[in-house]
């Protein structure tokens, strides 16, 4: 049975949509600026109200020494009377696609639902930008968040990352650097389905090779461009982390049908086994990123709603 | 630790696996004190006949169509030791009010004094008997979970590889809560284990030596010994963050999955042994077991429940108090 075969039915009609105007899926085009284009074109479609209780506002932030200042948009609840809690949203994209714009509509859902601060970083990426520029800076905006959480309306002690695919990466990574420089304090972190291991060694990530979304061929690839000439250590690779202890209260969730797979299950595990506090959900069906294609699916609800109670009681 | 269960670890009765006859009446003590709500059910006790026959409780919804209805087998917990059908009364006639299942509930033969592959033979012959009565029993047989808690969870993946290499009967679904499927005791979370709260390697040790009876294991009596897993029914498998049984939960669904196993994981964090069976009004209970008969239902095919439309589009308001799950 194709990996395909056991995507949950109602989740796969979008995605049978994407592949029939898209056959391969956008990783199939070889160009990377042409790539990004039409991953911008595809989420720009989607069309996505305003939310009204939501601002918005974009800023330029200090970036790590000596490089540019990196780009942020600051999503308020209108409302906002008192400090509210913070979230610190990371995009997706395999370190080489993705912008703030791809995921603003998530971003607004978290700051509406949560009740939260959210500010998204749109930091630099590979292959023009490899590591450690990415997570660099998704240090340094971090480190802004923090230092200016009374302007921001910031309760400074209930700050959350959270971030999908590289997102979760990158989440990892910045974590893992907070907490070895001594950096900000991060109450809770929600990477979903994280990019996390460089090897292509699990099973998962030799099973999915045909699902259109996020294949191995193309996470090979963008592994390439993201660790470029440099190594990959844990701030790229948190899998390559030795010692996990003095992270944050994590939960991590991840499909059964995304490449990611083992290697966030094996990551959960070991963040248990280092005492860190951590939910895990295998969601049945669910393919890379299929709560985003298929919103409406009662399967993308499930995974939302988990998401946002853990989100609530990680952040009380 | 979760705090509305930390609050209850000091009341939670020793359960040495050294004094057997001690610890089940102790068991038995624990058991009379759950809250146990009866309302809405029918239960009957009846024999699967067999050999030896064994005895099955059989919850079923007090107001039903005549329209038959899924089935779960249910397979109590305690160490392969210790437990007996009443332990999970409170829990069968939850889900039977839940979901409007029928549950069949299995008495099986208890080690030392009936060790493998004594229990596990029960749980296969109750099975059999489940979908061979279902007409009767008014379920729908090609509709039927096997599912267990702890060495009951066990005791459930055991059915269902029987089930499997005896050519039948057909399993729509398996549901392994916090299982006990590894005698080996070498995973990470079981070396470190000696003092977890609900269930612990000393208990591991001796729950083991009981159930083997001095044999060694095979891959029916301790299931992560199976080297394939191909061809087993949707699985929805549960750990607990702080339970020494956690890290052979996860590999063996790590390994249904590499077999394409299609299978549903919960890790409940902050949580120990047995929390949602010792503490069922914890809200992570509450939301244990709604998550629980919801997958249930996904797995069964039942009609489904409205408490998910909660999410519409990324501007409309979930449920306000924050809490997707609970009951109705």
């Amino acid at each position: 049975m194709s990996p395909r075969d056991r995507i949950d039915p109602e989740s796969r009609v979008p995605l049978d949509q994407l592949l029939e105007t898209m056959p391969g899926g956008f990783n199939a085009i070889p160009d990377i600026v042409e790539r990004r284009a039409a991953v911008t074109a595809l989420f720009a479609a989607l069309d996505v109200p305003e939310n009204p209780r939501v601002g918005k506002e974009d800023r330029s932030v200090p970036g790590p020494d000596g490089a540019p200042d990196v780009p942020v948009r600051i999503y308020r609840p209108v409302d906002a009377r008192a400090d509210l809690p913070g979230i610190y949203y990371i995009h997706g994209g395999g370190m080489i696609l993705g912008d703030i714009a791809g995921e603003d509509d998530t971003a607004a859902m978290i700051c509406d639902e949560v009740n939260a601060v959210v500010v998204s970083v749109g930091y630099r990426l590979a292959p023009e930008n490899p590591h450690p520029a990415p997570v660099e800076d998704c240090y340094a905006a971090l480190g802004w968040m923090a230092a200016n959480a009374a302007e921001l309306g910031v309760d400074p002690t209930r700050l959350a990352l959270y971030g999908g695919s590289a997102g979760g990466g990158l989440v990892l990574g910045t974590a893992l650097l907070a907490r070895d420089r001594g950096g900000p304090a991060v109450k809770f972190m929600m990477p979903i389905y994280p990019m996390i291991d460089d090897t292509n060694t699990t099973a998962s990530s030799h099973e999915i090779t045909d699902v259109g979304i996020w294949d191995r061929s193309g996470n090979i690839e963008a592994w390439a461009w993201y660790i470029g000439d440099g190594k990959p250590d844990q701030y790229a690779a948190p899998t390559r982390a030795e010692d996990l202890t003095g992270l944050p209260p994590a939960f991590i969730d991840v499909g059964t049908v995304d490449l990611f797979r083992d290697e966030d299950i094996a990551f959960a595990q070991r963040l248990m086994q280092a005492g860190i506090p951590t939910q895990l959900i295998i969601n049945e069906g669910a393919y890379h990123g299929s709560e985003r294609f298929a919103p409406e699916a009662a399967l993308s609800r499930r995974i939302w709603a988990a998401r946002l109670d853990a989100l609530r009681r990680g952040l009380a | 630790m979760d705090l509305e269960l930390a609050a209850i670890v000091p009341l939670i009765p020793d359960l040495p696996f050294d004094e057997l006859d001690r610890t089940r009446r102790t068991m038995a003590d624990l058991i009379e004190g759950l809250p146990t709500d009866l309302t809405g059910t029918i239960v009957e006790d009846r024999i699967a006949p067999g050999d030896p026959d064994v005895p099955v409780r059989i919850f079923t919804p007090e107001r039903r169509g005549t329209e038959p209805v899924p089935a779960v087998l249910d397979i109590h917990g305690g160490g392969f030791a210790i437990g007996t059908v009443a332990l999970d009364d409170g829990s069968n006639a939850d889900l039977v009010r839940e979901t409007g299942f029928v549950v069949v509930s299995v008495g099986y033969r208890l080690a030392p004094e009936h060790p493998f592959p004594a229990p596990a033979q029960d749980c296969y012959t109750a099975l059999r008997w489940l979908v061979d009565n279902a007409d009767d029993l008014g379920v729908d047989p090609g509709r039927i979970a096997v599912l267990g808690d702890s060495s009951g969870g066990g005791l459930a993946a055991t059915t269902v590889l029987l089930a499997r290499d005896r050519g039948g009967p057909a399993v729509a679904m398996q549901v392994l809560i916090e299982p006990e499927l590894d005698d080996r005791l070498d995973t990470p979370s079981m070396l470190a284990g000696a003092e977890t709260v609900g269930w612990n390697n000393v208990q591991a040790v001796l729950s083991w030596r009981h159930y083997l009876g001095g044999a060694g294991a095979d891959a029916y009596a301790a299931p992560a010994r199976m080297a394939d897993l191909a061809g087993l029914p949707p699985t929805y498998l549960t750990v607990n963050e702080l339970d020494c049984l956690r890290d052979e939960g996860l590999e063996y669904a790590r390994r249904l999955l590499a077999a394409g196993v299609s299978t549903e994981l919960h890790c409940w964090p902050g949580a120990f042994h047995g929390f949602a069976t010792l503490v069922p009004t914890a809200a992570i209970s509450v939301r244990a077991n709604a998550t629980l008969h919801d997958a249930l239902r996904r797995g069964l095919g039942a009609a489904a429940r409205h408490d998910t439309d909660v999410f519409c589009s990324p501007n409309v308001h979930y449920r306000p108090d924050g809490v997707e799950h609970v009951p109705s």
